[in-house]
């Protein structure tokens, strides 16, 4: 469902509000509040100590241990250009799980606060409004407007694609 | 092979195989065992495949996979001397290189009739585990209907039928002589017995397999097995299996890992702050109890997965003398490096390539006796197996004293297949690799053991899966040399944990040469800006981890800090780390998809706390200091 919306054509406004519609998870990145959906996420975790990789984009925190398993940790505040945060006790990391060329991939993203879960109908969804020339929005699904206040609905997947992980040209 | 027609109802006509293989098999269980245990992991997949071309005929992959799970049954049962299998694969095997050929298309008939024979060779699989269990000589029923009917199939595809027509116009010849498309495919297969009728259409044809061979063939292994049993005597297969099982490597993999996890958890709870002061003996003992257990629990899940690598070689050992005696050569095999642990995923996936690899070298490599002779080189030829670890890597060479690849016909060859444009200028290394296109063979004649070609696509595969390359080695006259070099991942390997500023990396044991704290007059610098560490008499250049990786040392001075002295290429450096906090036993893991290719980075690993630490590729971080 989720690849089907992300790769849908523009103008099908009806359609592709419909497929949007569904559970998701909101949380915050400074005063903003963004959401993805629930089938994407895996678990959340609180913050932990991250081991750095070198030679990867700023955003790219590290690694963490995953019961076992390595997983990439991204700073979506770094990613989306917004200025580095101190974490706090409140500061979580969303592992999701995405698709790659070469199959699943599990990513821990690093968000101020998770919030809450939401049902999203699909009158509750808009699509994003054209920003003009010059704002890439690919990984914006849409809107939504829950009780007066705007959520930003992420398409993760877009997000976090995995070349976008992939290590700087070495020195 | 008949041993016991009278405990059957209704006895078909007896089995063509030859009788004496039973004898050359029960010398031998052990090897009976794995190729059961192998054709039957080769029978699942090909199983698998034929169901994806079902829904794809053209799936090219799929036709590539099931034609290599019967090469390899061919192969095995041709020197296990079980002729019965052999035949059946080969058949199977040169309908499905027509079609690999694009000269046939495969049609849901053929793909019928290869599940047939699928299901033929499973009954052979459960008939020699029997015989293993009870000492019993195996009951297959005859499988020269079935040999007939995908032999005709071949031929009638190929005479240009449509896929509707291709049905009837193989059973209207199911019974006359030598339409296989290839006379010397068939010379080693012994002939069919006609069929009494000459039947009309799929059901017939159906209805003549069956009274040709038994109702086995046309509905075959499931009764095959309870019905080869004495009756009133269950069949004894489970006890065999249990000697050894194939476990899928994932459930392996995630048995280390949680096993990992358990060691983790369990120190957290022996060091917790809520215990440390004044244990009560009994609390304190369990807990010393537990800690043993799961020390225990930890050792086996990681031994369970290393294995050394001379097992694989002593198989093919085995491989060589037949081969050699086969093809009348006179071989001698070199192994050493058998001692070299691998992990239990790089064994089992190199079996096959090590055995095609082999296999090429007795078959193609070695001249006969009197060329070598004629060449001036001793009438033994030499194959040498040899394993170890080099320069962070597990490598494996292959090599025999031949006559060497040939330049010009590996190029003749690649145009006539139109593999590369005429004029394409190419290295000796880009015209050997040609040899691992699939389908491609340089040899003239087909043999049972190899000649198609099939086998060096095969080794390319499995060590691609494996993340590993391999090189080819070769001097006309002089002999060829695979080398195969297959990364660290899925290996366990032992490590000394250093500290750099905040971070922990792991170098691995093995490219360590010594660790030293440098005395100040040791380190000099060249040009204000590389720097040299005087070491028993040698200046090494000195590579200070923390800058290579950006990270706060702790010391800025090398004196103050701590030297690790590797090797690289033949050159000696320095790593210059803050301190060594100590050693472990680690299972490397993958950073995962997009953190791959970091140079000097080789994996991460789950230490003692939980926490990740980088595996450093001591290699890599040399040869980023280079510029390379």
């Amino acid at each position: 469902m989720e690849t089907m919306v992300a790769t849908a054509p523009a103008g099908f406004a009806l359609p592709k509000a419909d497929q949007r519609a569904g559970k998701y998870l909101t949380f915050h990145l400074g005063n903003e509040e963004f959401a993805i959906q629930v089938l994407r996420v895996r678990e959340i975790m609180g913050i932990q100590e991250i081991t750095a990789v070198p030679q990867t984009p700023g955003y790219v925190k590290g690694v963490i241990n995953l019961r076992g398993k390595v997983i990439p940790v991204v700073d979506l505040r770094l990613k989306f250009g917004l200025a580095e945060l101190e974490y706090t006790p409140r500061t979580c990391i969303i592992v999701v799980q995405i698709e790659s060329d070469s199959g699943k991939l599990m990513i821990g993203v690093i968000v101020d606060a998770v919030s809450e879960v939401l049902t999203l109908q699909p009158g509750d969804i808009e699509d994003t409004p054209d920003f003009g020339s010059g704002v890439a929005t690919p990984y914006l699904l849409g809107m939504a407007k829950i009780k007066g206040k705007v959520k930003i609905l992420l398409d993760i997947n877009m997000v976090l694609s995995s070349q976008d992980l992939q290590a700087l040209p070495s020195f | 092979m008949s041993s016991e027609p009278e405990s059957k109802t209704q006895a078909p006509p007896p089995a063509p195989s030859k009788a004496s293989s039973s004898n050359a098999l029960a010398s031998d269980p052990e090897l009976l065992n794995d190729f059961i245990l192998e054709s039957r992991e080769h029978l699942t997949s090909i199983e698998l495949q034929l169901l994806v071309l079902d829904q794809d005929p053209a799936h090219a992959e799929a036709i590539h996979s099931i034609f290599r799970g019967f090469h390899t049954i061919k192969g095995m049962a041709g020197f296990l001397d079980l002729d019965a299998v052999r035949e059946l694969a080969h058949e199977v095997e040169t309908v499905l290189d027509l079609a690999r050929n694009s000269r046939i298309t495969i049609t849901s008939a053929i793909i019928d009739r290869i599940l047939e024979s699928k299901d033929y060779l499973n009954g052979w699989m459960s008939e020699l585990e029997a015989m293993l269990a009870t000492g019993k000589a195996p009951f297959v029923p005859g499988h020269a209907g079935l040999l007939e009917a995908i032999r005709q199939l071949g031929a009638a595809a190929l005479a240009g039928s449509s896929p509707e027509a291709a049905p009837g116009a193989a059973a209207s010849r199911v019974g006359k002589p030598s339409l296989a498309p290839d006379a010397e495919q068939r010379a080693t297969t012994k002939p069919a017995p006609p069929p009494e009728s000459p039947p009309s259409g799929l059901a017939e044809l159906a209805r003549e397999l069956a009274s040709a061979s038994g109702p086995e063939a046309a509905e075959p292994a499931a009764p095959a097995v309870p019905e080869s049993a004495e009756p009133g005597k269950p069949v004894e297969t489970h006890s065999t299996s249990a000697r050894a099982i194939k476990v899928d490597t994932g459930k392996l993999d995630y048995l280390v890992d949680m096993v990992g996890e358990m060691v983790i958890a369990q120190s957290l709870v022996r060091h917790d702050p809520d215990l440390a002061g004044g244990l009560k003996p009994r609390l304190a003992r369990n807990l010393s109890q537990l800690s043993r257990i799961t020390d225990e629990v930890q050792r086996t899940a990681m031994s369970m997965r290393m294995i050394p690598i001379g097992q694989l070689f002593q198989k093919t050992a085995r491989l060589v003398r037949d081969l050699s005696r086969k093809a009348s050569k006179q071989v001698e095999l070199e192994l050493s490096g058998e001692e070299t642990e691998l992990d239990r995923n790089i064994v089992e996936e190199l079996a096959d390539p090590l055995m095609h690899m082999v296999r090429n070298a007795v078959d193609h490599g070695i001249e006969s006796p009197e060329q070598r002779e004629k060449a001036g080189k001793p009438r033994t030829a030499r194959v040498t197996l040899r394993a170890g670890h080099q320069a962070g890597q597990i490598m494996i060479q292959v090599s025999d004293d031949g006559r060497g690849l040939d330049r010009e016909k590996i190029l003749a060859k690649a145009r006539e297949r139109k593999l590369l444009a005429d004029d394409a200028p190419l290295s000796d290394t880009e015209v050997f690799n040609l040899i691992f296109h699939p389908g491609f063979s340089t040899a003239e004649k087909i043999t049972d053991v190899s000649g198609r070609g099939v086998g060096m696509d095969v080794v390319r595969k499995h060590v691609q899966k494996l993340r590993g390359r391999i090189d080819i080695l070769s001097k006309r006259g002089e002999g060829t040399t695979f080398v195969l070099k297959l990364p660290l991942t899925l290996a366990i390997i032992d490590g000394l944990v250093v500290g750099v500023g905040s971070q922990r990396y792991i170098v691995p044991i093995y490219a360590v040469r010594e660790m030293l704290k440098p005395a100040e007059e040791a380190i000099s610098t060249v040009h204000g800006r590389e720097e040299m560490a005087m070491i028993r008499g040698a200046l090494v250049p000195v590579v200070r981890l923390h800058r290579r990786f950006q990270v706060q040392p702790r010391h800025e001075n090398p004196w103050e800090s701590l030297l690790i002295v590797s090797e690289s290429g033949g050159k000696q450096f320095c790593l210059m780390v803050d301190e060594l906090i100590g050693k472990q036993e680690v299972v490397i893991k993958s950073l995962g998809e997009g953190l791959r290719n970091i140079a000097g980075v080789a994996g991460g690993a789950i230490l003692g706390d939980g926490r990740v630490g980088l595996i450093l590729d001591l290699e890599g971080l040399f040869g980023v200091h280079r510029g390379e």
